[in-house]
């Protein structure tokens, strides 16, 4: 069984993304063991501006790349920098040394349109 | 059509066709594409069978056709002696395939030799980072446009390129770009070389890519490339330096200019000079290890911790991210790299330095024999040079070199009055030939 935390949201491309008012987000450990190591991860600056849906971003294993796309549009406050050297932190550890951005939501409402924790666990079973 | 014994191509007979139809439940192979009316070839080809031997005496008499000229012509293309253990080496069985080296576990001596032309280009740049080849220099610098256009942060879309630059990189360049709505521009150059105040004038924060050659198309060695890279990288700049193998061996090191890209011809070294055909090199930054088009062999251990060679970081390349991908060039020039990397190592570094100081002392003689002659100023630029130089002609060139082909030699024309020569260790058993063919048209 997989982790799923369930203070957390969900996107159907295997995103995950805390409530707070400086949201962080991630992927999830389904993710990162579909993927193998990760040996690669490419974010946006701070400042940059996600839209909810659209890529923000890549990671890369030793067999795969997959775009990321953000759960939430907002501005980057964030940048998990140290997976710039060490990417294996996100198989290591998807849900908290793993985070990948943090970010200002713009809309709140967004959150409401993820997917509970419950309803991402079905999804992966 | 029929295939009852099957193609070395399409190696299944109609049998097996319709088996596989069958099984995927299609009518006709046709169901499979989706090819416009337009777009399809309907029509004979109006190949007429032959003999190998009538092939032969056909194709031999077309090759006669050929003028039988001793060639000092270069702008791009170098003729230096190919030795004998290229041809001897590069032809071997294993080596003999147009396959690219997806499979580790078969070609280790393959990947092994592109993984040691990728570290003597390493050493002749000073840059970390060289791929195992593109298609020729012209692709080369345009693949560094893109490049720019990737990794700078800034919007600007500029690239800057030489008021001298051969026909056939600027329009590579020109094609690659459109596609990426960018823009190339001319600088002026000053006696051969780049006119740095009007160079300084023209790059701003919209410039993407400063490209400059050394030696320039003219032959001359620039003289002011780490201004050059000062410059561009105050205006967040790309600075694409143009060169090559043999010259390498003399020039100062790409990377201690300031260069982030170096592009440029290896085929100078391994490969004829016949056919135009090329061997473009590519080195970089480490930083934009990412962002490097075309194929790198990366070296690492396999389960029985002994060496292995393999393609590695394939996730740019569009058979794995075809929209993200890097560069739309998937095929690279292999087998050519595999011919320069033996040349390289046949030479070793002092032969290398050998070879380059020729191409400057024969030049400087050749020229110093041409001025001396009654209508000819040579060379035109008061510069060093590196196996070429124009030549200043009173006559109209044109006719001096029309004149030069019935004598047996081959030059290039660069203007009304402006010949150029080019001189390698190939040609230079000629040079007397030459001066005296000069002497009887002049």
């Amino acid at each position: 069984m997989f982790e799923v935390p369930d203070d957390l949201r969900y996107m159907e491309s295997h995103e995950w993304t805390t409530t707070d008012d400086v949201a962080r987000i991630g992927i999830t450990d389904f993710a990162q063991d579909e993927l193998g190591d990760v040996v690669f991860v490419e974010l946006p600056d701070e400042g940059d501006e996600l839209t909810k849906d659209e890529e923000f971003g890549v990671v890369e294993s030793i067999k795969a790349v997959s775009d990321l796309y953000a759960p939430i549009s907002g501005t980057v406050v964030g940048v998990n920098e140290a997976l710039f050297d060490q990417p294996e932190l996100v198989n290591d550890d998807p849900y908290a040394e793993g985070w990948m951005l943090e970010v200002e939501p713009a809309n709140e409402a967004e959150f409401d349109e993820l997917l509970t924790a419950e309803e991402y666990r079905e999804q992966t079973e | 059509m029929t295939r009852e014994r099957g193609s070395p191509y399409a190696p299944h007979a109609d049998a097996e066709m319709a088996a596989m139809l069958d099984a995927i439940g299609v009518d006709d192979e046709e169901a499979l594409f989706d090819i416009p009316e337009g777009v399809r070839f309907d029509d004979e080809f109006g190949i007429e069978p032959r003999s190998e031997q009538a092939l032969r005496r056909e194709l031999t008499a077309l090759l006669a056709k050929n003028d039988d000229l001793t060639e000092f012509m270069g702008r791009g293309h170098y003729d230096h002696y190919v030795p004998s253990i290229v041809d001897s080496l590069s032809q071997r069985a294993e080596f003999i395939t147009s396959y690219t080296q997806y499979q580790p576990e078969i070609t280790q001596g393959f990947l092994q030799a592109l993984f040691e032309y990728q570290s003597m280009l390493v050493e002749l740049t000073g840059l970390p980072v060289a791929n195992c080849s593109m298609y020729d220099a012209a692709t080369a610098l345009a693949e560094a446009a893109r490049l720019a256009d990737r990794v700078r942060q800034a919007s600007g879309t500029r690239v800057l390129v030489p008021e001298f630059l051969r026909s056939g990189k600027r329009g590579v360049l020109d094609n690659y770009l459109a596609g990426a709505e960018m823009t190339v521009e001319t600088y002026p150059m000053d006696d051969g070389n780049v006119d740095f105040d009007a160079l300084t004038e023209l790059v701003d924060d919209e410039t993407a890519m400063v490209y400059a050659e050394n030696p320039t198309v003219r032959g001359t060695i620039e003289e002011r490339l780490s201004d050059i890279g000062d410059l561009a990288a105050e205006n967040d700049a790309l600075f694409c330096l143009g060169t090559d193998l043999v010259a390498l061996a003399l020039l100062e090191e790409p990377a201690s200019v300031g260069a982030d890209v170096v592009v440029g011809e290896a085929g100078v070294l391994g490969l004829p000079t016949a056919y135009g055909m090329g061997l473009g090199l590519f080195a970089t930054r480490e930083e934009y290890l990412r962002q490097v088009p075309g194929r790198l062999v990366g070296v690492s251990e396999d389960a029985a911790d002994k060496r292995a060679y393999t393609l590695t970081l394939q996730t740019r390349e569009q058979h794995i991210r075809r929209e993200r991908a890097t560069s739309n060039i998937c095929t690279n020039q292999a087998w050519v790299a595999l011919r320069a990397a033996i040349h390289l190592a046949w030479l070793g570094p002092s032969g290398l330095v050998d070879l380059a100081e020729d191409c400057v002392r024969d030049a400087a003689t050749l020229a110093e024999r041409l001025d001396a002659l009654v209508g000819l100023q040579a060379p035109i630029h008061d510069r060093h040079h590196f196996r070429e130089f124009v030549v200043h002609t009173d006559q109209p060139a044109a006719a001096i070199a029309e004149d030069l082909e019935t004598e047996g030699y081959a030059v290039h024309v660069v203007g009304e009055h402006l010949l150029q020569v080019c001189i390698t260790d190939a040609n230079a058993h000629d040079a007397d030939g030459l001066v005296a063919a000069f002497e009887e048209v002049l």
